[in-house]
């Protein structure tokens, strides 16, 4: 007998719309998602099931409920905090001390010239150096990092996809030189390289070239080094760039089918390496969508793999990273943050995550300081000593809603894969630019609610804190690192057989004609102290390097704001604006330096055109100098830098002086927006900038200063 | 005028001013525009006007990237008028044409210039021909127009240029209906773009069917319209389109159609400014008079025909 004909499901359902004076069938609540939410589930919720198996259990098929029987029962997760900055020198302190105070496993984050393949007395990255993790330039700073860290003993992922081969080549001979053999290193390599053209932009090569190198990245480790993690196929960038749940779970599962045939195309055999294969995901706030995520994507990769015809069980067992979404976490009122995190932690754990990175209360406002580093640690260590979480698997198993939500996850993202696979698979679609756009609409909606009030954040759309409390920041000073980087590029270039590593480059630019696995020439060279940035440039010769072609949305953002009160007075003054000056006004939005977050210059610039300014979008990577001429060419009004990797104070002023080169009666104005620790407002009030937006700002409010100060300006002539 | 100096000096904040000029909807603006205009007029370069066209999605964009940069690599200036379709009716527009040509916007020999099209007849936006003559003076030896071939844009753009290119795409064939004789004879090259991977083979079985349907169309006193294969992204056949160019230019002179074609142009120009004013009188004298929903209001209520009230309105407005 079915709940729903049962006496007991009708009194209840009468009791429910007397209580909210509501009719149950209308009573749903929707999700980012499109799933309808219903106020209870029942029993009823568990049957007609296709991808969830009711009476499964951990570690067995479809391993919904677990990659291992015992789960934490046995071993508790690994707490891996992602963390790098400024030189190998400091990060090395760093990661010592964590380990000292509990930290299990290290996550190395690199700094992004070391992402994108420039040393670091590149021209081109002058405001980046250590800002925004560690710098490498050659394999001495990258045994630097593991100064007195046994790599035979600790595992170490590194979160490198563009730079892959130099730095996977560096961390096997730093490994060698410290006494131990690549078989014996233990890890994970990121060498995500689809998900960086989608949204998290530190790819080097073309589309083709780049699958070409993760495919030698699997061949190599799957035959020479068996305890390491060849590839964490990473849906956490897509979340965090503003993806739901199902488009994340997709476009993952999506990559990982596209990396399988990219192995297997080198002759491979699907259990030689699908074994090694990891994953990454973002737990966000959705509270029981991100445990059913957890437990979907095991149930749909199970699924995938049997489909390639793997024979070993490890090969249709997906095992996952995870990290707390930082997006989710605010500059306004961020002890909040510790809060937000400790939920999104507990999420993860009941998802049955394999290891776990908490981020820091000041997430929002720069790199963490020892302290907010220690109290994300310590939400872990809460969870996994105090709470009891670890005492039983998948608790959450035969929960009526987690179950029915886990098959509905499973459900719509299996109908995107499938659209995916018969449109010719994931990287056909990347290159047309179609996952980025779906992730940066869904973006775009969900800054939309934000603004609107439909979705509440704590501390900045309402419950504001009257009085702010102020944080002490991390802070690197980028030209000093850069000084210490380049002396010891110096140091190195001048005692190094310049001979043999012009030869073993110049190998290493043939083996790229063809297809010879090119770790392993990378390695020669990186052994000879070749730099990071040379062996970049000798692929860079074959390859060349990729520039994205980027698309916007339009409409997305005005359409939720149909007849807002708000939004049609920015709209009137635009109207009113174009009377008198003859034109739209006009503003260029801008990246410069190696920054590649880009969602938040996409959301403006996208919702400014939605409200009626004309929007010039610069590519990424632009530098002052490039900047200052489009503006000037384009006659913009304003120039809007939007800048996260914390390179402002260089580029900012370089931008200004640019401007003045060319004209030196420029009255364009320059905004700024993104990651501004508060202590740097001063320094750009003084360097001429017109206004600053931090994270949280309202695009609409923002939107109404960018006109008055626009028009301020031009009425000043 | 000052900005006149500025602008056969090449001053690049001044070229960009005075664009802005041309493209403005002020009365003001319109006015020193004007003066500006036939000042410049006087001083002409010696630019060759480019424009190309093509369906959205073709690579245009990526396709000037690759061609500018070999030009720029030989040490050609080269000015870049792009017409960005991507404006809403009523909101604004995002120009991104930049994030396509990102090495030659970098080049100190480039001047580039978005503009939204406003959904103008034929993507053409207001002042481009004005923004080109702007170029001219100041020393451009390319003005390329990138305008989206949709319906009637092709016609308007050709009347703006010395030579007109048509992009098109592997695979385009089947549009080749559409194409037949109108543009046929507005076009001056053809270009088969995406001639890579693996589209090669649909790129050439594309050329050929350009090839002889172009044959097919040919008047007999005209030269052979030339079909190019490129590649934008692998920058192949940029050498071909270069040749072709000068060559059509070259012969044009020869025989007297590159200057035939603008006095043609300057025609049309002085028409439509003609036609454009009086336009606009007209609109200014009807919605002062109010005479359309009077006689609206009339024919509404049967006390006179359509045909009567339009000829009363007609004759009252444009009656001194
Ligand atoms: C999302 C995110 C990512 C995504 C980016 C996806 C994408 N395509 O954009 C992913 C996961 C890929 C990512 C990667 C990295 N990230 Co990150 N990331 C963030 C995060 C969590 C949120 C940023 C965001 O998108 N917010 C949402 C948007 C809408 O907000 P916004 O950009 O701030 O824009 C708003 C305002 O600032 C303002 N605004 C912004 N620009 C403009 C422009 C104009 C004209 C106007 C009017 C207004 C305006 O209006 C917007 C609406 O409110 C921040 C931390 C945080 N909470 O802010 C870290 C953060 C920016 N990341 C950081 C780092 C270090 C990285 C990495 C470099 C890590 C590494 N070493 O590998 C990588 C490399 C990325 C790269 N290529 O540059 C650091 C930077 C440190 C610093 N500044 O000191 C931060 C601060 C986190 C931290 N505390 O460590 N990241
Ligand atoms: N394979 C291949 N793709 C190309 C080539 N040229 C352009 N593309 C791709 O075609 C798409 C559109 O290129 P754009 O240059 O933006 O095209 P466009 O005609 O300017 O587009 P609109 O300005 O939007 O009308 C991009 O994804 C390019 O990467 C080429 O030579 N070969
Ligand atoms: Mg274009």
């Amino acid at each position: 007998m079915t709940n729903k004909s049962n006496n007991g499901f009708n009194t209840w359902q009468k009791s429910f719309e007397k209580e909210t004076k509501k009719n149950f069938s209308d009573a749903k609540s929707e999700t980012d998602e499109g799933i309808d939410i219903k106020p209870v589930y029942t029993r009823d919720d568990l049957e007609n099931f296709s991808f969830v198996e009711n009476n499964s259990l951990p570690g067995q098929w479809p391993y919904t409920r677990g990659p291992k029987a015992s789960m934490y029962t046995n071993r508790p997760w690994t707490i891996r905090q992602y963390a790098g900055f400024s030189t190998a020198e400091e990060s090395n302190e760093f990661y010592k001390k964590n380990l000292e105070s509990g930290q299990k496993g290290l996550s190395v984050a690199f700094d992004l010239p070391t992402h994108r393949g420039y040393d670091s007395d590149d021209d081109l990255v002058m405001g980046d150096v250590g800002k925004a993790g560690v710098a490498i330039d050659t394999v001495e700073d990258m045994k630097i990092l593991f100064n007195n860290i046994p790599l035979d003993q600790m595992s170490v992922s590194m979160t490198m996809n563009g730079a892959v081969l130099p730095v996977l080549a560096s961390f096997i001979v730093a490994g060698e030189e410290q006494g131990v053999d690549k078989s014996l290193l233990s890890g994970t390599i990121q060498n995500d390289i689809l998900k960086e053209f989608m949204v998290r932009n530190t790819y080097i090569y073309p589309p083709e070239p780049s699958m070409k190198i993760v495919a030698d990245i699997i061949e190599f480790t799957s035959k020479e080094m068996p305890k390491f993690n060849s590839i964490s196929i990473s849906g956490y960038h897509m979340q965090e760039a503003g993806a739901d749940n199902v488009l994340e779970l997709a476009y993952t599962l999506a990559d990982g089918m596209e990396y399988v045939r990219a192995a297997m195309s080198k002759g491979l055999d699907v259990d030689d390496f699908a074994p090694r294969l990891s994953f990454f995901f973002a737990i966000g706030t959705d509270f029981f969508m991100e445990i059913a995520k957890l437990r979907a994507a095991r149930t749909l990769w199970a699924k995938i793999m049997k489909n390639f015809g793997a024979k070993n069980e490890r090969s249709l067992i997906l095992r996952t990273h995870c990290q707390t979404s930082g997006v989710s976490l605010t500059e306004k009122d961020p002890y909040n943050n510790i809060i937000r995190t400790s939920y999104e932690a507990l999420s993860a754990i009941l998802g049955g995550t394999q290891s776990l990175h908490t981020n820091s209360f000041d997430e929002a406002i720069a790199l963490p300081t020892d302290e907010s580093a220690r109290i994300a640690r310590n939400t872990q260590l809460i969870l996994q000593n105090e709470t009891g979480v670890t005492k039983t698997v998948d608790p959450l198993a035969g929960s009526y809603f987690v179950e029915n939500l886990t098959e509905e996850l499973s459900k719509k993202a299996w109908d995107i894969i499938t659209e995916i696979e018969e449109l010719g698979g994931m990287t056909k679609a990347v290159k047309a630019g179609i996952p980025k756009l779906k992730i940066e609409e869904s973006a775009t909606k969900k800054q939309a609610k934000v603004d609107s009030g439909s979705r509440v954040v704590v501390g900045v759309n309402k419950y504001k804190n009257p009085k702010e409390p102020s944080v002490d920041v991390r802070v690197i000073d980028n030209n000093r690192v850069r000084d210490d980087q380049i002396k010891k590029i110096q140091a190195i270039k001048k005692s190094r057989d310049t001979k043999a590593v012009e030869k073993a480059l110049a190998n290493l630019t043939n083996a790229a004609k063809d297809e010879t696995n090119l770790l392993v020439p990378c390695i020669e060279a990186i052994k000879l102290r070749a730099t990071v940035g040379e062996v970049s440039k000798a692929l860079e010769q074959v390859y060349g390097r990729h520039f994205a072609k980027s698309l916007s949305v339009s409409g997305v953002y005005g359409k939720h704001f149909e007849g807002d009160k708000e939004f049609m007075k920015v709209e009137s003054k635009i109207k009113e604006f174009e009377n008198i000056n003859g034109r739209r006004p006009r503003v260029l939005v801008v990246k410069m330096g190696q920054d590649g977050h880009d969602r938040g210059a996409k959301i403006v610039a996208t919702s400014f055109a939605d409200m009626g300014f004309d929007v010039d979008m610069g590519p990424l990577f632009q530098s002052p100098k490039d900047v200052a001429k489009d503006a000037i060419e384009n006659d913009v009004h304003a120039i809007g830098v939007s800048t996260l990797a914390a390179g402002h104070k260089t580029l900012v002023p370089e931008l200004m002086k640019g401007l003045k080169e060319i004209d030196p009666k420029s009255k364009i104005i320059v905004f700024v927006g993104g990651i501004i620790p508060e202590q740097d407002y001063e320094f750009l009030y003084e360097n001429n900038v017109s206004a600053i937006f931090g994270p949280g700002s309202n695009i609409i409010e923002s939107a109404e200063k960018v006109i008055d100060l626009i028009s301020d300006n031009l009425s000043k002539e | 005028m000052e900005l006149v100096d500025k602008i056969i000096k090449g001053e690049r904040a001044a070229i960009a001013k005075a664009i802005t000029l041309v493209e403005s909807s002020k009365d003001t603006d319109q006015q020193i525009s004007r003066q500006l205009i036939s000042e410049l007029i006087k001083k002409p370069g010696k630019s060759i006007r480019v424009g190309f066209s093509g369906p959205p999605g073709v690579g245009k964009s990526t396709f000037i990237e690759s061609f500018g940069s070999y030009l720029v690599s030989q040490n050609y200036k080269l000015g870049i008028l792009a017409i960005d379709p991507s404006s809403q009716i009523t909101g604004g527009s995002i120009l991104g044409d930049k994030t396509r040509m990102v090495e030659i916007s970098k080049n100190p020999n480039t001047f580039i210039r978005s503009t939204p099209s406003r959904g103008t007849l034929g993507g053409i936006s207001m002042g481009t021909r004005e923004a080109s003559i702007i170029l001219d003076a100041a020393g451009y030896d390319f003005i390329f127009i990138e305008t989206v071939g949709v319906g009637q844009s092709e016609i308007v753009a050709s009347n703006l240029v010395d030579i007109f290119t048509l992009i098109v795409g592997p695979g385009s064939g089947d549009e080749l209906q559409g194409i037949k004789k109108g543009i046929t004879e507005y076009a001056d090259i053809f270009i088969v773009n995406k001639n890579d991977g693996e589209l090669k083979m649909e790129a050439s079985k594309t050329a050929a069917d350009y090839k002889s349907a172009l044959s097919y169309y040919k008047k007999l006193d005209e030269l052979e319209k030339q079909v190019l294969l490129v590649s934008a992204i692998e920058q192949t056949g940029m050498e071909d389109v270069i040749k072709t160019i000068n060559q059509i230019i070259d012969q044009n002179k020869l025989k007297g159609i590159f200057d035939e074609r603008r006095a043609d142009q300057l025609e049309y120009w002085i028409e439509e400014e003609v036609k454009n004013i009086i336009a606009s009188d007209i609109t200014n004298r009807l919605t002062s008079k109010g005479n359309i929903p009077k006689y609206s209001e009339k024919v509404m209520k049967n006390e006179m025909s359509m045909y009567e009230a339009v000829e009363t309105i007609t004759k009252d407005t444009l009656e001194q």
